[in-house]
């Protein structure tokens, strides 16, 4: 008896748990803004700096990763609230489901990188894992926020154009320091390159993939006003990683 | 006089066959979207089955690892694979016997996971870590895409049942499909955190 009518209630359940969780998640901004904080931890600078740096990546390549702080996920888990999220602003280009959500939930301690449909090739979940463990946790750690969202930032846009070196099937346990200085290194080549072109006006090309690091009064240094960007991608499918520190 | 009746008919007639007309199409289109998330449940499911050999490989190696266990999550996986469900027959008792033939692999994998924990020098292996960010992903991704086909079903479900579609639904054999029940006990997602 009780099982009759527990049972419709479970599928029911399992059924609108979406729909649920919908109602949890806070509605995109408009005007789009890709970095959004619900928690006052960054500054305006901060924000305006990681603002400028996504969005200058979007013009480039039309890929959108979207940073979003919220409290807490009030007992949803990471995963499920950034593919709702992801699908409900419709995070990335239509057609393309080039979006990433770069999820933080302050109070939980836990974040979640979640690869649109588009860019699960290019960010499989070993990567995601890599730059949430390696790269973002050890900041958050240390309590520097504002440095792990922005390494992470970097971490992904290497990742997305293939360029993010993920150690596999090694046995030891030198293979991890190794990368970090691999990345380490990387980073400061494309500083050099930044600098170099912001500083000489030149185009440098990064790589073999072809795309640049525009210069001057270009897209870095640009507020995002000037250009609209809008949300109309959304297919996640669950994939990515997560952790919490 | 007699004309006005009949023009009443022949209206009458028209605005049903819309309806119906109407009707069907939109069966026609939900039943699609049910089979095209069903295709990535399939999917998902299927690529956690692709993991296990690399899974049972990996432990394998590692001398005096219980038998039982390995030809346990084997068996439960050659089983799981077995099981394919035809998209036009989506129906309660196929979805409920396909989620057993897979919940058996999830308890499988899990004890396995489980006796894993006992040895250190394979928690060790960067290949190993590796194996467990895909599993957890893997289980991310059939989660999301059940969630997903348990939405299409409940629309589909409830557009065929309701009045005028559920005479049509009859006549043109738009049967009602099964969810997926929520996980309880030995469905349960296998737990990844080696961790501990």
């Amino acid at each position: 008896m009780m099982k009759k009518i527990l049972l419709p209630l479970l599928l029911l359940m399992a059924a609108s748990a979406f729909a649920q969780i919908e109602k949890v998640i806070p509605d995109a901004p408009s005007p789009v803004r890709f970095v959004v904080d619900l928690t006052g931890t960054l500054t305006a600078d901060q924000q305006q700096t990681l603002e400028a740096k996504v969005k200058g990546y979007e013009d480039s390549t039309s890929t959108q990763i979207a940073v979003v702080l919220i409290p807490t996920t009030e007992g949803y888990e990471m995963v499920d609230y950034a593919v709702a999220l992801g699908r409900k602003w419709g995070v990335g280009q239509k057609g393309k489901n080039n979006g990433i959500v770069f999820l933080i939930a302050k109070e939980d301690r836990k974040i979640f990188i979640a690869p649109g449909y588009g860019l699960e090739g290019a960010i499989p979940d070993i990567t995601a894992k890599q730059i949430v463990d390696k790269i973002v946790l050890p900041n958050f750690k240390g309590n520097d926020f504002y440095g792990g969202i922005d390494q992470g930032i970097d971490a992904l846009i290497l990742a997305a154009k293939g360029e993010f070196v993920a150690p596999e099937d090694q046995n030891n346990g030198e293979g991890s320091e190794f990368s970090i200085f691999f990345f380490f290194i990387i980073f400061i080549i494309i500083f050099l390159a930044r600098s170099k072109a912001r500083h000489g006006g030149g185009h440098w090309t990064f790589g073999g993939s072809g795309s640049s690091w525009s210069s001057g009064g270009g897209g870095w240094s640009s507020s995002s006003s000037d250009s609209s960007s809008s949300f109309g991608g959304g297919s996640f499918g669950g994939g990515g990683a997560g952790g919490s520190w | 006089m007699k004309n006005l009746s009949l023009i009443i008919v022949i209206g009458l007639i028209l605005l049903l066959g819309g309806c119906g007309c109407s009707g069907y199409n939109n069966m026609i289109s939900l039943d699609q979207n049910v089979k095209k998330v069903w295709g990535n449940v399939q999917s998902e499911y299927q690529r956690r089955s692709d993991l296990v050999p690399n899974l049972v490989n990996t432990v394998k190696g590692v001398a005096d690892f219980e038998k039982s266990t390995l030809t346990e999550v084997t068996n439960a996986r050659a089983r799981a694979t077995q099981m394919t469900i035809d998209p036009a027959n989506l129906t309660p008792e196929n979805i409920a016997k396909f989620q057993e033939a897979q919940g058996q692999l999830s308890g499988a994998l899990s004890r396995l996971l489980v006796s894993m924990e006992k040895y250190p020098e394979l928690k060790a292996t960067e290949n190993f870590s590796s194996l467990q960010t895909q599993l957890e992903g893997t289980e991310n991704r059939i989660k999301t895409a059940r969630n997903d086909y348990n939405a299409a079903v409940q629309e589909y479900n409830t557009s065929v049942k309701r009045f005028p579609n559920n005479l049509l639904a009859g006549m043109f054999g738009f049967s009602e499909k099964g969810y997926f029940s929520a996980d309880a006990g030995a469905e349960k997602a296998p737990s990844v955190d080696f961790t501990k």
